[in-house]
């Protein structure tokens, strides 16, 4: 049996088919303003027997195609599981929204935590704040990593901060040191949000967020915490719908 | 509202042309004592001593408000950051667009938070008001004297204000008749108890906000008809939502107008109310006053000191209802409901949260939230995750 799982996102839509549970397909677009035809164009070039929709844009896109939809807390709950089985808690950074989710053993959501409906500490956040000091988003991580003193920044607002970064930059502040700083401001929100979920054992990373090698290594020290990336972080979701839409 | 089984669009329970407009309903009702000359006084919560309003023939108005179209000239006095409760109410006041506010001829306020204290002393340039002073440690031996004395004050506040006076006796009848219409009350939100429900949470709403304000002399017939519909409902077999719609408990801050959006985005999401243990739902009409005691003042005040609202510390009350709650409506989940900047309920979501997960083994929700649209979409993901962890 083919399953799909489509994980409508606020930046990007990802369509995964799974064929006995391995992915025989994924596919990644931009949301865009029209996530209706984006959607149409990812889904004519697969064929399956079931599919589930999830994300952001899940209520419109399964109303539209008729799917059954599912929250992406339990898609990315799901696909990081399948991933790595003995983890029992994932943190998901996309692009408006993040997440720390707790799981039980049978795999079922135990807690989950969500950010208010500010985007701060989010991936939109560290995008804008990139093309403030003129990084690309890619490379902001490593970027920062070069950093070799910290800058703090108070700022959790994307427009406070962005405030924050102009006057460092007027007082001559390396740029490398800035980002860090930027860096450490979303990790300090996304430990408070694990913290509040679970409080020890290996960490599932997913989102877009999670391919940001500085976040990945300053969660791990600041949390004391293994932290766990799987090959592809943004397909997490959709790979998730697909499992649940054969189950 | 469809029913199920039948299919067919259910008749309102009140079916008076106002339902699911509650403020409307009380203003009809205000409008009505008005013309008959009765004098209105104003007032903040569930802590104010209705009985002894009503026994001096006064009407007494609720003034919370709970849309989100006066707080921008709420905002250009009070702080953005403050509660939309005090932001709404107080931004009618000042847009002079509260009908309530404008029929009140005097304010009964109750020191509940720190937000509302100072927007009373607002208040008291533009409305003779009088400040209740509410004991907030309620286990403390003079905290029900210390009540008992406020109530006092207030009766001698309205007598020199409205040219009005009681008795024990008038204030005992009030009690005795409060106690009829909170039995009744009771009894209607029991119907919410049946699996499936058989009264939505609008009509409880519509409801309960018409009869926090009437005397039980007033009210207590329309209780007893609601009563044989809803005896009729169960006959016919007329239920809301589905058999197998997830049953949410909705506990916290009191929810009405523009916040009512949880209650819709929890059936958007294919669950259903069944005890909205708020201020605007149950939480006024529980427990009763202690009758015969030769002091009726005093039991007044045993009886609304016993009100397990967020302010009071510790409030183990609170808790306690809750498990009684739990108990006879069994939720499938307990939802937490915190307004902006209301401190109290914002922390004691942490205890109510752990009593829910440990003691009843309940998936639990907290939502902070405003009377603002921006994020339905948020709210509408957490809460179908939450439905999804069941």
């Amino acid at each position: 049996m083919k399953c799909a799982g489509i994980d409508i996102g606020s930046r990007t839509i990802e369509l995964v088919v799974i064929e006995a549970d391995k992915i025989t397909y994924s596919l990644k677009t931009d949301t865009s303003y029209d996530p209706v035809s984006q959607a149409r164009g990812l889904l004519k070039t697969i064929s399956y027997d079931r599919i589930l929709a999830t994300g952001y844009g899940r209520a419109l896109i399964g109303s539209c195609f008729d799917m059954p939809t599912i929250t992406e807390i339990k898609a990315h709950a799901r696909g990081a599981i399948a991933v790595f089985p003995d983890a029992r808690t994932v943190l998901d950074i996309g692009g408006q929204d993040s997440k720390a989710i707790s799981l039980h053993d049978t795999g079922k959501v135990k807690k989950f935590e969500m950010n208010d409906k500010c985007a701060a500490g989010t991936g939109k956040f560290l995008e804008i704040m990139a093309k403030t000091l003129g990084f690309d988003i890619d490379d902001f991580g490593k970027e920062a990593l070069l950093a070799k003193n910290d800058v703090n920044i108070s700022s959790m607002c994307t427009v406070f901060a962005e405030s924050e970064v102009v006057s460092l930059i007027a007082k001559g502040c390396n740029r490398c040191e800035i980002a860090k700083g930027l860096h450490n401001s979303v990790i300090r929100r996304a430990t408070g949000m694990i913290n509040r979920v679970s409080s020890a054992g290996e960490i599932v990373f997913t989102g877009g967020v999670a391919k940001n090698s500085c976040m990945c290594n300053m969660l791990a020290d600041k949390l004391g915490r293994r932290i766990l990336v799987p090959d592809d972080p943004e397909m997490v979701g959709a790979f998730g719908a697909a499992l649940l839409a054969g189950e | 509202m469809q029913s199920e089984k039948t299919d067919m669009k259910i008749v309102p329970l009140m079916d008076d042309g106002y339902d699911g407009e509650p403020a409307k309903r009380v203003l009809n009702y205000l409008h009505g004592h008005k013309e008959k000359g009765d004098p209105i006084v104003g007032i903040y919560c569930g802590y104010a001593p209705i009985e002894l309003i009503q026994s001096m023939g006064i009407v007494p108005a609720s003034l919370c408000a709970f849309s989100k179209i006066p707080i921008e000239a709420a905002e250009t006095v009070l702080p953005a950051n403050l509660c939309p409760l005090i932001k709404s109410s107080y931004g009618f006041i000042i847009e002079g667009t509260c009908p309530f506010f404008a029929m009140s001829q005097a304010i009964i306020a109750e020191t509940t938070c720190d937000g509302k204290k100072k927007m009373f002393e607002l208040i008291s340039e533009v409305k003779s008001t009088f400040v209740m002073d509410l004991p907030q440690v309620p286990d403390q031996i003079e905290a029900v004297q210390n009540w008992k004395k406020m109530i006092l004050k207030v009766q001698k506040f309205l007598e020199e204000t409205f040219d009005r006076s009681t008795s024990d006796e008038k204030i005992e009848t009030a009690l005795k008749a409060s106690n009829r219409k909170n039995a009744l009350m009771q009894k209607i939100f029991d119907y919410a108890s049946i699996k499936p429900p058989v009264i939505s949470w609008q009509e409880m709403y519509d409801v309960a906000f018409l009869a926090q304000p009437s005397t039980g002399q007033e009210i207590i017939p329309v209780l007893e008809q609601l009563i044989e519909k809803l005896d009729m409902r169960v006959k016919d077999g007329i239920y809301f939502g589905k058999p197998d719609s997830v049953r949410v408990l909705v506990t916290g801050c009191p929810i009405g107008g523009d916040a009512t959006k949880v209650f819709k985005v929890i059936e958007e999401s294919g669950g259903i109310v069944v005890a909205p243990d708020s201020c605007t739902g149950m939480k006024t009409f529980m427990g009763r006053f202690d009758e015969n005691t030769g002091d009726p003042i005093a039991a007044m005040a045993d009886r609304y000191l016993k009100i397990p609202c967020s302010c009071m510390t510790p409030n183990t009350k609170r808790l306690e209802d809750l498990s009684v709650l739990i108990e006879k409506f069994k939720p499938d989940v307990v939802i937490d409901f915190v307004l902006q900047a209301c401190h109290s309920y914002n922390v004691e979501s942490y205890k109510v949260g752990n009593h829910v997960t440990n003691n009843h083994l309940l998936p639990f929700l907290k939502i902070e939230t405003d009377y603002s649209d921006g994020d339905i979409g948020q709210l509408k993901t957490r809460i179908e995750a939450l439905f999804e962890s069941i």
